[in-house]
């Protein structure tokens, strides 16, 4: 961890390291908004973390660097007050006090007209707000305006101790509970020094899984009603019900909530009940085979997919999307093959064949992925679960880092604390990565495309706003 | 295709909850006003094969102005309470509230004060609270086929 005073450094050890193959991983503000923390990566999974000191209440931006540093400099200029020079024009991003043209792009010409959805949308779906840019069918431009569900999650994880502020982070979202659960626990133990043994490290793995499985189910019956296909939806909804029983069965909660603690586990389980969970795992495989066989015979389905809401590679990277959606583009990055805290011994990532990172590759991504899940699964539900424990003994610190892959990519959690207590947490989510992915995406497409296109991220609005 | 309705009539057929006696309808707006997305799961699940509640009459509508029921989750954020004040008004009497989840009854929530400002009841009139975190499609389609009931008598 360096820390920079000058700005003019700290700008220069980004560029450098982004030449040097270290990936922009997320960006955060302290709580008083006095220094701001970039979190890097690389392909190895190694961390690294680049602090500033705020000179008169700014740093510099390094979002022409790193365009994926967009949204979090906005965060931190609204949450915490902090300029960054040279991020023109800095809109509002958390603030929604503010006129129409302060947040949406100016978008001028003939015939261009704006097409206002939400922030109640039509279906069961979270709260958002999407200004299309349209003429006639055709999209011009996204502005996505979220966190109408900002609960201030994090400033309220202030000052709690490092157990009671696992819930601010796990329960910022039900469909990725267990993920930003395990991060944070990650986060503390990395601060604190403790190792997680073997059955831990085994028995989150599964509860990440578990949570895989289900949140892919759904999304393949959510890109089914995109196109409008019932008999498609119907099955993979019925796939996700049986997924989340079998959660509800294990551990007494639907979605796997107050599964995770920091520092250890207290779910303990019988070898009868983990067969069990074992062979309905390996009848979800049979049936969710078969349907997806099913969907790639129908024509009407497939028509739909290919060709719309293309991210390629190279967008991709540089608009830092992670998880399935830059998989499915050709970047075979998965936080799951570094996760030295997890049990996935010997886990490659996958990609799709015809990695175009259009809707079809999306959606087969998930399908691949679901094979991962299933057989990661099949390996480790194979004896009791005992009880388990992180053990301390490495070097303390006061910051921590907790990396996990997601449903929806790589989520980072950062920790910062006074003894027992947290100073600050931040939280940045496989979704939050890929919101503005999705704006991406859209551009250039139709409108009606618009919906599937969304679905075939399936991001969550609730980790996101936070 | 064929596959996948034969195994959905199979389904159909194993449920175990009763048969469609009532004769009414009761058309559902959802607002989210900040849940965790939890609520929003197992809401969409009630459509599914296991639970499949348009049988019985009840159906998710896209505009409250086609409503009978405003059913909110979520604490109720400070950038959604206009929404849902907007939404509520676009309502044709008769109307009722449903609140979903235990933050929508105020329980638990975790959040600041800034941000959130419900419970649900401090901002419109509740009718109906389903307890849960989140509630079990079972006891969301119990709550809300027992309105259907009320209306009824």
């Amino acid at each position: 961890m360096t820390e920079h005073r000058g700005g003019a450094s700290y700008r220069e050890q980004i560029a450098s390291a982004h030449a040097g193959g270290w990936r922009f991983a997320g960006l955060h503000a302290t709580s008083d908004g006095a220094r701001v923390r970039t979190l890097l990566d690389d392909a190895t999974g190694a961390t690294r973390l680049e602090t500033v000191v705020a000179e008169r209440g700014g740093v510099p931006s390094i979002v022409d660097l790193v365009p994926a540093a967009g949204w979090d400099e906005r965060e931190a200029h609204d949450l915490r007050g902090v300029e960054f020079a040279g991020h023109e024009p800095l809109r509002p991003l958390v603030d929604h006090d503010l006129r129409l043209d302060r947040w949406t792009v100016p978008v001028r010409g003939h015939d261009a007209y704006q097409v206002a959805v939400g922030p109640i949308h039509a279906g069961i779906i979270e709260s958002g707000h999407f200004r299309l840019h349209v003429v006639g069918e055709r999209i011009l431009h996204l502005d996505a305006r979220l966190f109408y569900k900002h609960r201030g999650l994090e400033r309220a994880a202030e000052g709690r101790t490092l157990d009671e502020g696992l819930a601010y982070a796990a329960r910022a979202c039900a469909a990725c509970a267990v993920a930003n659960g395990v991060a944070y626990a990650h986060a503390c133990e990395d601060a604190l020094g403790f190792t997680p043994d073997l059955e831990l490290a085994r028995v989150r793995t599964i509860l990440l899984e578990l949570e895989r499985m289900w949140s892919h189910l759904n999304d393949l019956a959510a890109v089914c009603s995109g196109v409008g296909l019932a008999a498609g939806n119907n099955h993979f909804a019925a796939l996700t019900e049986r997924a989340r029983r079998l959660n509800a069965k294990l551990t007494g909660h639907r979605f796997l909530f107050a599964a995770i603690h920091v520092g250890r586990s207290d779910i303990l389980l019988h070898r009868d009940d983990v067969r069990a969970a074992a062979e309905e795992v390996a009848a979800l495989r049979t049936d969710a085979r078969r349907g997806w066989r099913e969907l790639r015979f129908n024509r009407s389905f497939e028509d739909r997919l290919p060709g719309i809401g293309v991210v390629d590679a190279a967008a991709a990277r540089r608009l830092g999307a992670v998880g399935p959606a830059a998989r499915a583009a050709g970047v075979p990055d998965d936080l799951r093959a570094c996760s030295p805290r997890l049990a996935y011994d010997g886990f490659e990532p996958v990609t799709p064949e015809r990695a175009a990172g259009d809707v079809q590759a999306r959606v087969e991504q998930r399908a691949l992925e679901l094979e991962q899940t299933f057989a990661v699964l099949e390996r480790l539900l194979d004896r009791r679960i005992g009880p388990s424990a992180a053990s301390p003994g490495a070097q303390e610190r006061p910051i921590g880092i907790g990396r996990v892959e997601s449903p929806r990519g790589a989520t980072s959690c950062i920790v910062e604390r006074r003894d027992d207590r947290v100073e600050r947490l931040r939280l940045r989510t496989g979704s939050y990565a890929n919101w503005p992915v999705v704006a991406y995406a859209a551009a250039d497409n139709l409108l009606p495309d618009f919906p599937l296109i969304n679905k075939s991220f399936e991001l969550c609005y609730a980790c996101a706003d936070r | 295709m064929l596959t996948l309705l034969r195994d959905l009539r199979r389904l159909r057929r194993s449920l175990d909850l009763a048969p469609p006696e009532r004769a009414s309808s009761l058309a559902v707006r959802h607002v989210d006003a900040g849940s965790c997305n939890g609520c929003e799961h197992e809401l969409t699940l009630l459509s599914s094969p296991y639970y499949d509640l348009q049988r019985f009459g009840l159906g998710i509508v896209a505009s409250p102005r086609h409503a009978d029921v405003l059913l909110v989750t979520g604490p109720v954020t400070s950038r959604m309470l206009e929404p849902l004040r907007v939404a509520y008004d676009a309502m044709p009497e008769p109307r009722r509230v449903a609140a979903l989840g235990d933050c929508a009854l105020g329980c638990n929530v975790l959040g600041t004060a800034d941000d959130v400002v419900g419970p649900v009841d401090r901002i419109l009139p509740v009718d109906l609270r389903i307890p849960g975190c989140p509630p079990t499609p079972e006891v969301i389609a119990q709550a809300l086929l027992g309105l259907i009931d009320a209306g009824r008598r």
